[in-house]
């Protein structure tokens, strides 16, 4: 089920009303609707692969159980791995088997022997990456004694399964989203209103940002050929603000909706835009994930104990990984090694955490250098979403060669050029937003909050207004379902 | 909760004048691109405006038209009326048997035909209808079925236009808009009285097309089904035609004889690329729209039909 469409329309008051209405004096019950209500957002999609939510969970669930008991260390080592090969097992056949079979059968032909293997026709779950992230971050906080392991099946369920962030995160970790669980809710009015405004401004970001940058950036990319360094450059951008818009949107919907449920889940992007560097912007990217790498594979790598050249290595490791994560495909590898080589000099330099705070704190405008460093970092990261939204490493390549080409000197063209110009007015209003709302949650979270409810009222209005004037009116998936 | 609950209802009502308010504003002033889910197409393109204006001066008629632009653009009522057969044509842009349905409820029982000719092409099969739904709600009266026809689509720009339409209904009321007729020329189309439209003397420049199979909305024959159920509670004689395209142009879809089994399968139906001999550059203005002179080949062998078949006896 999309957060986009009329079917989450329709089930998410039912399932607000039968919670708060119907399960409310019963933990276990409002636990249980939970499942439910997230196996059967799940199912809408495919409900063959429920299945796999579930063997997923009940290993983890049983390997914490028995974590608990064991004290023996190899028996309990065993057991994490057991939990490990079983999670990354299921994400390696549906994401990288095709990936590995192709790329074997390459490199052995390259060596002139000719191996013959099949690839097969695999649907990946849709995700996998996310709920397998969670599940795998539990067994190890478990194991590591961080976390005590749950008895409660239903809770375990639904925290594995929790329909808001199911599908594209943010990746909860055990220790933060479990406990929620066991406690009882109760309904929090402010909190309802915030996750009401999250929701909107999540809505917005998707279904007038991204939905139409998508439209610019496919018809450019899947059309490079045909078109001029200016209008490739443009195709870029479009995609820079498609991807931001696209997936933090996904995260405020989220994260909004928890709130409705008297959930807290972790913040995931915050302005990564408006970023100095590229340390600070990965620290506002997918905050869930660079999190989730920075605690079960960089610090047991060492991290930054080990010296300047250690700490390199593994910022590599963590990028070429997390390129990796995203998907089977070289594109996405290089896309990760970029930014590991955009990360190297500020390592080097012990500059990768000098920009801590809010970028121009209690400032209308950022000063002329501030302004530069965004710019820079702004057009680093645009590089590299090329990598990230091409075909192939080769059509990246020729897309970026003829950026760099003297064709870049004429101006934009396109059958659609006009159309497009007001996606970017669209997107120079968001953005807008965005630098004004920057020192809060999510952009809207504030705006207008002192003024009267009228003015207010009005705002959000006006917000609603413009989805149902500019949303394209097919209902499109959100790009992290596809990781 | 209940604070809660009161404020989103409160919310809801103000939300609902908002949009009511900044939808007239906006479909108003606002140029086409900055409405891109309003698309009002009032007296725009394909006469639609023109032709249900003079609607209710046809009464009791031999033949009623319907179906896309095959048929608004293929059956020319004068060639008809010539042979006897006083007709009027229904067909409107792109109209798929969705909206077929809403005209005929709006009116078959004033025009009171003795026989239907139903163009069915396998294009307005192969779409979900949005384009000719907003030219119906922007160009015709708007009731009931408006309503269950944007439900059924569930399409934004439907929702949006049609609001839009009713608040411009009231508009053209008040200031009596009715009195100015839309053109009868625009660009090379002429509207012809009875629904027909002539399109300026043109031949067709051959155009070789890419293998490619119908993809078939099965909502549409749903809506054909009900069609034929509401024709034959009123005694009224159903044909169904498959207007010519260009050879190219038909052959180079690759299931148009599943169409055709499916098609008999809901009454007469007759395939006229089998039947009226035509040429693909001298009886054609695009692919799939005759010109003149293949108009008058194509209704000339209709009426052929008609009386051979004695759907109507020649009197």
């Amino acid at each position: 089920m999309l957060f986009n469409s009329i079917d989450f329309a329709i089930f998410l008051p039912i399932v607000f009303l039968l919670y708060w209405f119907v399960t409310n004096k019963n933990l276990k019950l409002q636990n249980l609707l939970i499942v439910v209500s997230s196996y059967v957002f799940y199912g809408w999609w495919d409900w063959r692969f429920l299945a796999l939510i579930f063997f997923s969970t009940l290993i983890d669930y049983l390997i914490g159980v028995k974590l608990l008991k064991e004290e023996r260390e190899k028996k309990r080592k065993a057991l994490l791995w057991t939990s490990i090969i079983i999670n990354l097992g299921f994400l390696g056949f549906f994401k990288y088997y095709n990936f590995f079979i192709e790329n074997f059968t390459t490199a052995f032909s390259f060596f002139g022997t000719k191996i013959q293997a099949n690839s097969l026709n695999i649907i990946l779950p849709v995700g996998i990456s996310f709920y397998t992230f969670q599940t795998l971050s539990y067994s190890i906080d478990v194991y590591y004694k961080k976390l005590a392991p749950t008895k409660d099946f239903i809770a375990f369920t639904a925290f594995v399964s929790f329909f808001p962030q199911l599908v594209a995160g943010p990746i909860e970790r055990a220790t933060n989203l479990l406990p929620q669980f066991y406690k009882k809710r109760t309904f929090d009015y402010t909190k309802a209103i915030d996750g009401m405004r999250q929701i909107l401004w999540g809505l917005f970001k998707k279904m007038v940002i991204a939905d139409n940058c998508a439209e610019y950036a496919n018809i450019i990319f899947n059309n490079s050929d045909n078109y001029n360094g200016s209008t490739l450059f443009l195709g870029a951008l479009f995609f820079t603000f498609q991807i931001y818009g696209d997936f933090s949107g996904y995260s405020d919907i989220a994260i909004g909706t928890s709130r409705l449920f008297g959930f807290d889940l972790k913040r995931n992007f915050a302005f990564p835009y408006f970023s100095r560097d590229i340390a600070e912007f990965w620290r506002r990217w997918h905050i869930s994930l660079s999190t989730w790498f920075r605690d079960y594979l960089y610090i047991p790598l060492g991290g930054s104990r080990g010296g300047t050249w250690i700490s390199v290595r593994n910022i590599f490791i963590i990028f070429i990984v997390s390129g990796f994560w995203h998907g089977a495909n070289w594109t996405f590898i290089v896309w990760g090694v970029l930014n590991a080589l955009y990360f190297f000099p500020l390592l080097l330099l012990n500059k990768n955490r000098q920009h801590i705070g809010i970028v121009a704190q209690g400032k209308h405008f950022p000063t002329l250098r501030e302004f530069f460093q965004i710019i820079i970092t702004f057009g680093l990261t645009v590089f590299a979403w090329i990598f990230f939204r091409a075909e192939n490493i080769g059509h990246a390549f020729n897309y970026i060669s003829e950026i760099f080409s003297i064709s870049t000197f004429s101006l934009p063209d396109f059958k659609e050029i006009y159309r497009a110009y007001v996606t970017l007015g669209l997107v120079a209003f968001f953005m807008m937003l965005e630098w004004f709302g920057r020192d809060h949650e999510f952009a809207i979270e504030k705006l207008m909050i002192n003024r009267s409810r009228i003015l207010r009222w009005s705002f959000y209005s006006f917000i609603i207004f413009m989805i149902i004037m500019f949303a394209q009116t097919e209902e499109t998936p959100f790009i992290y379902f596809q990781f | 909760m209940k604070k809660f609950i009161i404020l989103i209802l409160k919310f809801s009502i103000f939300l609902l004048v908002f949009y009511s308010i900044l939808i007239i504003f906006w479909g108003r002033f606002a140029p086409a691109i900055l409405r891109p889910n309003i698309n009002f197409t009032y007296r725009a393109y394909g006469f639609t405006y023109s032709r249900l204006n003079e609607i209710n001066n046809f009464k009791n008629i031999d033949i009623l038209f319907l179906g896309s632009s095959h048929a608004y653009r293929g059956f020319d009522t004068r060639i008809f009326n010539n042979a006897g057969l006083k007709s009027f044509n229904l067909g409107s842009s792109s109209q798929t048997p969705i909206q077929t349905e809403i005209l005929l409820k709006r009116y078959l029982d004033s025009l009171n035909p003795k026989m239907i000719l139903f163009e069915v092409s396998p294009l307005t099969f192969s779409t979900d209808g949005v384009e000719s739904t907003l030219d119906i709600i922007s160009n015709d009266k708007n009731d009931l079925n408006s309503i269950k026809l944007a439900l059924n689509q569930n399409n934004l720009k439907i929702y949006n236009t049609l609001f839009y339409s009713y608040f411009h209904s009231i508009y053209r009321d008040l200031f009596d808009e009715k009195k100015y007729a839309e053109d009868i020329k625009k660009g090379n189309d002429i509207y012809i009285s009875g629904g027909y439209v002539e399109k300026q003397f043109k031949l067709f420049k051959y155009v070789n097309y890419p293998e490619i199979k119908w993809e078939f909305n099965e909502i549409q024959f749903s809506a054909l089904q009900r069609i034929i159920e509401l024709v034959n509670k009123r005694n009224i004689k159903l044909i169904l035609i498959q207007a010519p395209s260009t050879s190219n142009f038909y052959n180079a879809h690759t299931n148009n004889l599943e169409f055709d089994d499916r098609i008999s399968n809901y009454g007469i139906y007759f395939n006229f690329n089998a039947i009226s001999k035509l040429d693909d550059s001298l009886h054609f203005y695009d692919a799939h729209h005759l010109n003149q002179k293949g108009v008058e080949i194509l209704d000339n062998d209709i009426i052929n039909l008609i009386f051979k078949q004695k759907f109507i006896i020649r009197e």
